[in-house]
């Protein structure tokens, strides 16, 4: 089901001052445009990683509309996130190709080893999951994108490699349960 | 011609000739195309490039490395094409670091072209046969994809070399009308999904009251399975950069844009680069060519929202409005981009444009068929063995495009059905293979062209599994402003989970029918409306499937997670092997006191993953439908 | 060129302004066709409820009558298999969408969906399809009024006199798809946001989405 995104943290005093610099230079660029509101939050969220309450507050008020548009519309986009993202960011491809070859296997996967369901981020923000609707790979399928590097041709022991790959901790049980298994 | 034509043709000469210089200067020399698309990099293309640089170097060659798109064949990823005076253009697939570096030792620095790595050659020789001598090359007709893979996008030269821009400079002497007039007699339609004649469209937008007008180039490829957009903007941008000039030209727009999907950031970049090239040769900016017409374009960045392929939301997007569709009419053509006249174009249909202009009216009608004219592009991917795009004319066979072009079905698996058009087409079984292919025919069948995602489907997919993967994703991307979308489709997606999980019943056959047909005329956009085809289609040639996940809980494709366990065939495990206890990643696998393996189904998450590893070896493992309550200890 | 035509709607002539809209035309001249989204004040219907379908002469499948203009001679009709079969579909969806139990709800008697199901001789229960309402809970932060949007329909209606009428800017339709619903920058309920609790949204409101709060 799709991910209730709500915004959850509240920025600490300094990261309010960040945040307000940040969305002025944005602004600048754009002229406070009510039109350009869509590159406007891009252009944040290139920044800030997400677009904070207060970011949407500060576009509402400098290009004069309601603050519920800004808010509308930064909900309507799928890229647009309402919280911090992970520092990897892992995006599983749901296109027709991608699903058919058992892109929902390698969701599963990675749902499995995070710990999370697909649209959060691993309690460390160190990971977060998303679906993506079709890269345009759809020969090297089923696709993910690793921090925007695509990863053809998954298979779910690819996907504990790239995990491992970020130094996370798999599950040892898995490899003492194979020695045991030899010792019988 | 006019003076001012003559101003024009002279610019124009004058761009071609210093290009065609500068190029001339390239071929003297060995050189090497890295096909670095989106797709290329998955493959592994930067590697491969960075290895032939390496290697240059290393054998102190005087060889450049160049990056170019893609040539469509996805199955060979990644591809390079190596151009060595005194042999012909070879190109090689599949290539790796280490077949990288062989050609740089053995065909650059010596003479041996390492035929054993090659797929074809480009032109006609007497050492190695060509893409034409094969079945895809035979059936192909390439005309917006000719160039793609074979010219660097980030430089104009090389387009302008191969005579790019001479379609803008004969249609600034030709005038807006003729201009129109030629696209209309071409009967070019709309590459986009529904066919609308492009001349009419511009037609009505040019006689349409109302200034400024603008023209948008339709770039949000959305259709999960269709990469051809994608593709071309990445391999070959100055051709859609030129239509689009052409268009705004012949409806008076002096403004452009062109909206792609955020997914691709790589297009955007070749994008960005190449509009800065064409300002910078007067092709773009104030007075083109040096003529009276002014034009720029803008790239607007979508934000991931299927939706804004439609094109009132589209327009509500660029207005920086959550990405809504409002009611047609009036149409963008008379009410667009700020209530003025406005087209909207795809980017395939935009780049046929400068070949229509170019060649005439005629030529286009002489491919195709009558009321199809010119060629489709496809994309083809899932079960078949020639992945890749596709250009073909207009009325080829399924058939042909998936035995032909595509090579056949992987794994000498049988045919089930082609999906085509994405979620707004349908599934076509075996005997629509003969079916000619255009948008008429299509639309007969119940299925749709849409931008042409073709994903061919075999005996392992579950017909209704892809019946409700298609409404999951119309539901997730349903604006939800009107209610036939929003709750029609919600309630189909319910209906077909259950079915899928074993939760179905006997009526819900026909409920889905019912809501099918309701939410076909219902729904206030063309994304609603056709977004029960995927459904209507698979039941209508797929009803024993729907049934049989109905009635027996079983799903014939063994497909459906819910409805099959994983089994370790005893007679075929080899005791000694314990490939599939170390590819499971959840412990299910385990070894029996009698040493032959086998799965704890209380554990066993269905990941396939030791199906797949034993695949190659044994084959042991197997799936079965209805599942297995109890783990059968034979 | 503002001229008076005759229409046919339901075999009943009607003289009304040429361009008027069509299902305001019907309306007003005493035909019943059920909408919910439709606003008098707008120039672009919002066409969002898909209620008020109805055939007219030259068209090949039913229309919108929001999205109709009126011309010389047409001939509508507001009934027919066809357009029954729609009007229930659409409806039934609404309600599958839509917290029942009219029993407790503060708009029984004056709800538009009670209207429509009388209309048209609807059930107000769900026969053919599934409840997908969204357990939500109850905004009663205001202090003269409640938000239940378990019983939003998203006619837009509240949106409109917010934005038009008063010019608060204090709602909005957020996200999409099945999470589209009518709420505040954040959702934080009405009391944090810039609502003046004038209590406009409240009285357009055709279902017990926005209620008074009850006296005393």
């Amino acid at each position: 089901m799709e991910p209730m995104e709500e915004p959850k943290e509240e920025p600490m005093e300094d990261e309010l001052e960040i945040i307000h610099a940040e969305v002025d230079s944005v602004l600048k660029r754009y002229e406070s445009n009510p039109e350009k509101l869509i590159p406007i939050l891009q252009g944040v969220q290139a920044k800030l990683g997400y677009l904070p309450k207060e970011a949407m507050l500060q576009i509402a008020d400098a290009v004069q509309i309601p603050e519920v548009e800004v808010y509308g519309v930064g909900t309507f986009y799928n890229q647009f996130r309402l919280n911090p993202p992970g520092k990897h960011q892992i995006k599983v491809c749901m296109g027709t190709a991608c699903h058919m070859t058992g892109g929902r296997i390698i969701m599963d996967s990675f749902e499995r080893r995070l710990e999370i369901p697909e649209g959060e981020t691993t309690p460390d923000r160190e990971f977060s999951l998303e679906r993506v609707a079709c890269v345009g790979c759809c020969a090297l399928a089923p696709v993910v994108l690793v921090d925007e590097e695509v990863e053809a041709k998954v298979r779910p022991t690819r996907v504990d490699g790239i995990l491992l790959g970020f130094g996370m901790e798999l599950p040892s049980a898995n490899n003492k349960q194979k020695e045991e298994g030899r010792e019988e | 011609m006019s003076v001012s034509g003559l101003k024009v043709e002279q610019a124009y000469q004058q761009l071609k000739i210093q290009a065609q210089q500068k190029l001339a200067g390239l071929q003297e020399k060995p050189y090497v195309l890295v096909g670095t698309a989106t797709c290329g990099r998955a493959a592994g293309a930067l590697n491969v490039m960075e290895t032939f640089c390496n290697e240059i170097e290393k054998h102190q060659l005087d060889v450049k490395v160049l990056e170019v798109g893609c040539m469509g064949h996805c199955y060979a990823e990644p591809m390079v094409v190596i151009n060595k005076p005194g042999f012909p253009q070879l190109c090689y697939g599949s290539v790796d670091e280490g077949i990288a570096a062989r050609l740089v030792s053995d065909y650059l620095a010596n003479d041996d072209p390492c035929f054993e790595f090659a797929m074809a050659a480009l032109e006609p020789n007497d050492l190695f046969p060509t893409f034409s001598d094969y079945p895809r090359g035979v059936y192909e007709q390439k005309i917006v994809l000719t160039d793609c893979g074979l010219i660097d996008p980030q430089d104009i030269d090389h387009y302008l070399a191969r005579d790019g821009y001479t379609a803008l400079a004969k249609a600034l002497d030709m005038g807006p009308d003729s201009v129109i007039a030629e696209i209309k007699n071409s009967k070019l339609r709309g590459r986009g999904g529904a066919g609308f004649p492009t001349g009419i469209k511009w037609e009505t937008c040019k006689n349409a009251a109302g200034t400024p007008k603008y023209v948008i180039c339709n770039a949000d490829e959305g259709d999960p399975g269709a990469f051809m957009d994608r593709a071309l903007l990445e391999s070959n941008p100055h051709q859609l950069l030129e239509g689009l000039t052409i268009a705004a030209y012949a409806i008076g727009a002096a403004k452009g844009y062109i909206y792609v999907r955020a997914e691709y950031p790589l297009a955007i970049t070749r994008l960005r680069t190449a509009i800065e090239q064409a300002r910078e040769k007067g092709l773009l900016g104030e007075s083109v060519l040096g003529s009276k017409f002014s034009f720029d374009i803008k790239i607007f960045q979508g934000s991931g929202a299927f939706v804004c392929g439609e094109e009132t939301a589209l327009i509500a997007s660029i207005e920086g409005n959550a990405g809504i569709p409002n009611n047609r009419p009036p149409f963008p053509a008379i009410s667009g981009f700020h209530g003025k006249p406005t087209i909207i174009n795809n980017v395939k249909t935009l780049s046929y444009v400068s070949h229509i202009i170019n060649h005439g009216a005629d030529w286009f009608k002489s491919i195709g068929t009558p009321n199809s004219p010119g060629t489709a592009v496809f994309a083809l991917a899932g079960k078949v063995v020639g992945t890749g795009l596709a250009e073909v004319p207009m009325g080829t066979t399924l058939r042909t495009l998936v035995y032909d072009v595509g090579n056949g079905i992987k794994d000498d698996k049988n045919f089930k059905a082609v999906q085509i058009g994405g979620p707004s087409g349908g599934c076509l079984p075996e005997p629509a293979l003969d079916l000619p292919i255009d948008f008429d025919s299509l639309q007969e069948a119940g299925a749709m062209m849409g931008s042409g995602g073709l994903v061919v489907l075999d005996e392992d997919d579950c017909m209704v599994e892809i019946a409700r993967f298609f409404l999951e994703f119309t539901q997730h991307e349903s604006c939800g402003k009107c209610t036939f979308c929003r709750l029609g489709t919600k309630q189909m997606l319910d209906i077909l989970t259950d079915i899928t999980q074993g939760r179905g019943k006997p009526e819900d056959i026909d409920l889905l029918w019912e809501l099918a047909e309701d939410i076909k005329i219902g729904s206030l956009c063309a994304l609603g409306k056709t977004a029960p085809n995927p459904v209507l289609t698979t039941i209508r040639f797929f009803r024993s499937e729907y049934e049989a996940h109905i009635e027996e809980g079983r799903c014939p494709a063994l497909m459906c997670k819910d409805l099959i366990t994983y089994h370790i065939v005893p007679e075929k495990c080899s005791k000694l092997c314990d490939a599939c206890i170390g590819s499971c990643p959840v412990e299910a696998v385990y070894t029996r006191p009698d040493m032959l393996k086998a799965i704890d189904l209380e554990k066993c998450v269905k990941c396939d993953n030791c199906l797949v590893t034993c695949l190659t070896l044994y084959q042991a493992v197997a799936k079965k439908s209805p599942p297995v309550v109890e783990e059968g200890e034979s | 060129m503002s001229g008076i035509v005759t229409v046919i709607i339901d075999e009943k002539q009607i003289t009304v302004p040429e361009g008027a809209n069509l299902l305001r035309a019907a309306l007003d001249n005493g035909v019943y066709i059920p909408h919910l989204c439709a606003n008098e004040e707008t120039e672009k219907p919002a066409a969002s409820c898909r209620l008020c379908f109805v055939e007219i002469d030259g068209f090949l499948n039913p229309v919108t009558a929001c999205t109709q203009q009126v011309k010389e001679g047409m001939v509508v009709r507001t009934r027919s298999r066809r357009i029954d079969r729609l009007v229930q579909t659409a409806f039934e969806l609404l309600l599958s969408n839509h917290r029942l139990g009219c029993a407790k709800c503060a708009r029984n008697g004056s709800c538009e969906l009670q209207k429509i199901a009388k209309e048209r001789g609807l059930k107000l229960k769900l026969t053919r399809l599934k409840s997908v309402v969204q357990e939500t809970p109850i905004d009663d932060s205001p202090e003269t009024f409640v938000y239940d949007a378990s019983r939003c329909v998203l006619c837009g209606q509240c949106i409109w006199v917010d934005r038009h009428r008063v010019k608060v800017g204090a709602i909005g339709f957020i996200r999409r798809g099945m999470s589209r619903k009518v709420a505040t920058f954040g959702e934080t309920g009405f009391a944090k946001s810039r609502c003046t609790q004038c209590g406009e949204c409240v009285k357009v409101c055709p279902v017990g989405a926005l209620i008074p709060k009850a006296q005393g």
